[in-house]
């Protein structure tokens, strides 16, 4: 238990490590959805603290990384036609497309602008008038409201030059299609703290149920993911399958209501395509008929984009939770961040990214194989 | 993009009829929307920030333990999109609000 002593907590983090190790009867295989969870565990050697009480396997809650190749194919045509600024998260820009990178149509003279929130677009697109101005509207439920929103606003000003091309995902009917694999090995959720500040818990319910697995709303600092493992290990010792809420300090049952509100008045749920998962029904929001004047994908015409995922990268299986990164071929090689063959190595939430920043996770025996790359192990942590 | 950041609350005020205010986190400022915790903020506050908009309030000891796990985490990005703003932007015809 070494690393036990860089906690900011150590004794507390010390008595849940403790906890879970004496009440584990058998090892227990826990998933935790939020991509910055994974980068959390990964960093503090979690699983290694706990032994073999839990093994943790990493969830698909990374954003970026399951925003589909096609979609960013899309956005790449925009981004280059003359009469479009392209805005976008700063986070899209490194996600490689079927050819290219955000980052690099800019580099060839296509406009596309980093902007903080969906509002900076929406203002973008009122200051200039003769331009059309596209907004990558990605993200999950964590997004949804600031999104729905931009899109509310542009209707309520009259704004025509505004249109989003939008990738939104949900989280419940993702946990659900990896429950229902036939070969889901998950015992019990942590479900991702800030996704339910927005949304709540109540959706969880049933799928606790249904499922009979625990399903503990964590948050995403050290002690909270202990304490939220310590939680659904107790709940799978005592034979229970309930929803339980670790993060008090900010998730309330229904979420916030008015930002709930404006997503269900923009927003409808519609079947979506996951990067490297294939579609999942109803585990996208699109926009309602209502504001089809500001859909890029209506505006644009893009239908005719289609994209074919490279098999190199396995990002699919790492979202899934069926590989860790350092278990596919590329991971260091032929994949790193200055050169990523997918997503995940890119994203500040994917699981590649963060096995690659935590040096230390190189060189485990996590992996077969992982150790005889150690020597590509060089690179600063968390270096951008 | 997830995981939101805290900041504190240093003004309120609408625009359009939309609830706007000035948020600080450690140090950078922004405009950040307020219309989704309107009913219980006021300027002092704390609130964790999505892409722009206040979406929770938490207390001050809190917001900085938070801060500091996210920096320790290289999950600050929300940060450097908003200095990439303010410069390091192709010259275009094209403005952001802030000019
Ligand atoms: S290491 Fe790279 S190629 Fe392999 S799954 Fe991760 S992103 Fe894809």
């Amino acid at each position: 238990m070494k690393y036990l002593s860089e906690y900011r907590d150590p004794e507390l983090a010390r008595s849940l490590v403790d906890r879970i190790r004496a009440e584990s009867s058998r090892s227990w295989t826990l998933m935790e959805v939020c991509g910055g969870q994974t980068h959390t565990i990964v960093k503090q050697g979690i699983p290694e603290v706990l032994g073999d009480s839990v093994e943790l396997i990493h969830g698909p809650g990374c954003p970026v990384c399951v925003t589909p190749l096609e979609q960013i194919d899309r956005a790449l045509y925009l981004a280059e036609r003359p009469e479009v600024i392209f805005t976008s998260f700063g986070d899209m820009l490194r996600v490689p497309g079927s050819e290219c990178d955000l980052f690099q149509v800019r580099a060839r003279g296509g406009e596309v602008r980093v902007v903080y929130s969906p509002l900076d677009a929406l203002e973008l697109a009122r200051a200039n008038p003769d331009r059309e101005i596209v907004f990558f509207a990605v993200g999950f439920e964590t997004t949804a409201p600031a999104n729905a929103m931009a899109v509310w606003r542009a209707r309520e000003l009259d704004v025509p030059n505004f249109s989003v091309l939008v990738s939104h995902v949900t989280v419940p009917p993702a946990m659900t299609a990896i429950l229902e694999s036939p070969d889901n090995r998950v015992e019990g959720f942590l479900a991702a703290g800030h996704v339910c500040t927005v949304m709540g818990w109540e959706e969880y319910e049933p799928l606790a149920s249904a499922h009979r697995v625990p399903i503990v709303v964590t948050g995403f600092e050290p002690v909270d993911i202990l304490e939220g493992i310590w939680m659904a290990v107790r709940q799978l010792e005592e034979g229970r399958s309930e929803v339980e809420n670790q993060y008090a300090r900010s998730v309330r049952r229904d979420g916030n209501r008015p930002a709930r509100e404006i997503v269900s008045r923009v927003f409808q749920l519609v079947d979506r395509q996951w990067r490297g998962i294939g579609e999942i029904p109803a585990s996208g929001l699109g926009l309602r008929p209502e504001f089809a004047p500001w859909d890029a994908e209506k505006k644009f015409e893009l239908g005719g984009i289609r994209a074919t995922e490279p098999e190199e990268c396995r990002a699919g299986d790492v979202l899934r939770g069926r590989i860790k990164p350092v278990e596919c071929a590329a991971f260091g090689g032929a994949c790193t961040p200055e050169t990523p063959l997918g997503a995940p190595m890119v994203s500040s939430e994917g699981a590649c990214a963060a096995y690659w920043a935590y040096a230390r996770y190189r060189g485990t025996d996590s992996a077969p194989g992982a150790a005889s790359r150690e020597g590509a192990a060089s690179g600063t942590p968390g270096a951008p | 993009m997830c995981l939101g950041i805290p900041g504190k609350i240093v003004e309120m005020y609408g625009t359009e009829g939309l609830p706007m205010g000035v948020v600080d986190f450690g140090g950078v400022r922004r405009e950040v929307c307020l219309a989704y915790v309107a009913d219980e903020v006021k300027p002092g506050d704390y609130a964790i920030v999505h892409v722009g908009f206040a979406i929770s309030l938490v207390d001050e000891e809190e917001a900085l333990r938070t801060y500091e796990a996210l920096k320790e985490l290289d999950q600050l990005d929300e940060i450097e999109w908003m200095s990439e703003i303010g410069s390091g932007r192709p010259p275009g015809p094209a403005e952001t609000p802030e000019g």
